[in-house]
């Protein structure tokens, strides 16, 4: 077996139509996980105590077992869960036409929350409790401290950990294409298969995979140095 | 879509994927330490600003950092043999545990070199001259100096590499290897149980990773026990 060089740009342009699924399964789910994360975040910084305990075990169980864990057990356990309802309800829903592709991006959400959740406590921990306790001295209220004060120190402060997640997200969903779905690794499984050439449509997905993440990076580079634009002025 | 959801089931089949534990585990291990030498090797040119070489190490970390490790799994499984068969080197029999090793070993390679790079640079240069001042050698120096507070710095990294690492092991079953994950799919093929076998799993490689977590958390306190009380409070 001797590589096919032209093939790999071949496989190249037909993966290249994949990329819009492939965003999709990364950016909603990142969008919905933050939401997730600010949320348990709050709780886990409160005061409930039993609320809490489900928010601390939450986040520690979805960092502590592989996606492809959560993907399964969205894409089998929901099914059977929305299956008993729409019997029990008589709702007219068909369990077999909603499409794959919601169930992994709502698995991925609750991934994506549990380590937001971490990234934005952490974010808040770095601003001093000095800086807190400037702003009520100037009469700010908690809602306005934790807009104008904490907020956007934290965000600036998570920017490095926040480029670094969704990197990882966008390789995580490269795991759905083990629930069919034609994203990137998907596509190019599809082209391999056709054409049995396994190694060059790899090649030309990795090639993709990497092109996209360097965009990322850049981006959030620039990103990063717009927000912290105000340290460098205070030295 | 598999039958009705049978809670017992899942006592059932802990048992019978905890014995492929070791085969995850064989992963884990032997891909950690190929990737500890490979990572090694790939930091020296970084420090050290060798030409070239430091461009070649870049390229490569920046790789395996673009890429998700199925994909990598993958170019190791079809790429290997068919750079090998220049050479006329037949690894079509070799077991699929020997790739997924391999793979995962120059994976953590890249991330353990950024680790090691960025813990010794991290390292005061005042440190290094002081050694010098008093008479050690550059070799006493990194084995004295360097290394020890290198090593604690790296340490919270390494931990969180190797638990990653473990989470990354859960993909080896799609070249075939049959470890806690492809006995999972072949008891879902035998029972059609697809969900009590996934809670199954997740339930132990959770139990690993609390488990691997407090091991490394020990030995980061350990690690830590000449530093003063306002640092290791933080």
């Amino acid at each position: 077996m001797t590589i096919d060089f032209p093939f790999i740009w071949t496989a190249f342009k037909e993966i290249l139509k994949a990329i819009p699924l492939t965003l999709l399964l990364t950016i909603t789910p990142l969008a919905i996980g933050f939401l997730i994360g600010l949320l348990v975040t709050w709780i886990r910084i409160g005061k409930a105590r039993l609320i809490r305990l489900i928010a601390n075990f939450y986040v520690s169980f979805f960092r502590g077992t592989p996606a492809i864990m959560h993907i399964m057990i969205i894409y089998f356990g929901l099914p059977i869960l929305i299956n008993q309802l729409v019997h029990y309800f008589e709702l007219p829903i068909e369990t077999n036409k909603i499409p794959i592709s919601l169930f992994v991006i709502l698995a991925l959400s609750f991934t994506a929350g549990a380590y937001f959740s971490e990234i934005i406590r952490s974010g808040i921990a770095s601003v001093t409790t000095g800086q807190i306790e400037a702003a009520y001295t100037v009469g700010m209220n908690t809602y306005q401290v934790a807009k104008r004060i904490i907020l956007p120190q934290a965000l600036a402060q998570s920017i490095p950990n926040i480029t670094n997640i969704v990197v990882g997200f966008l390789h995580t969903t490269s795991i759905a294409f083990l629930v069919s779905q034609t994203e990137i690794t998907g596509a190019a499984n599809i082209v391999a298969s056709k054409n049995l050439k396994f190694l060059e449509a790899f090649i030309a997905a990795g090639i993709i995979y990497w092109l996209i993440t360097l965009m990322i990076e850049m981006i959030s580079h620039f990103i990063e140095k717009k927000a912290k634009s105000y340290i460098s002025s205070a030295l | 879509m598999g039958k009705a959801f049978d809670f017992t089931l899942i006592l059932e089949f802990i048992p019978t994927l905890v014995k492929y534990l070791g085969i995850t585990l064989e992963i884990l291990f032997f891909s950690i330490i190929l990737g500890i030498l490979i990572g090694l090797v790939a930091a020296i040119p970084k420090i050290f600003k060798i030409p070239i070489l430091k461009q070649l190490v870049t390229i490569y970390i920046s790789f395996i950092r673009g890429t998700p490790i199925i994909i990598q799994l993958f170019l190791v499984y079809y790429g290997l043999p068919a750079l090998f068969n220049l050479f006329h080197i037949d690894l079509s029999r070799v077991d699929a545990l020997y790739f997924v090793i391999i793979t995962y070993a120059i994976s953590n390679g890249a991330i353990f070199a950024e680790i090691f790079r960025g813990a010794i640079l991290a390292i005061n240069s005042g440190q290094t001259e002081a050694a010098y001042t008093i008479g050690m050698t550059p070799s006493q120096n990194f084995r004295r100096i360097i290394f020890p507070q290198a090593l604690r710095i790296a340490f919270p990294n390494i931990g969180n590499s190797v638990i990653g690492s473990l989470k990354d092991t859960s993909l080896a079953f799609t070249i075939g290897v049959m470890d806690m994950m492809g006995r999972g799919e072949t008891l879902i093929a035998s029972t059609a149980h697809a969900l009590e076998v996934y809670i199954s799993l997740s339930i132990i490689y959770y139990a690993i990773v609390i488990i691997i977590e407090n091991i490394f958390k020990v030995y980061e306190r350990y690690l830590n026990r000449y530093q003063p009380d306002e640092i290791s409070a933080v």
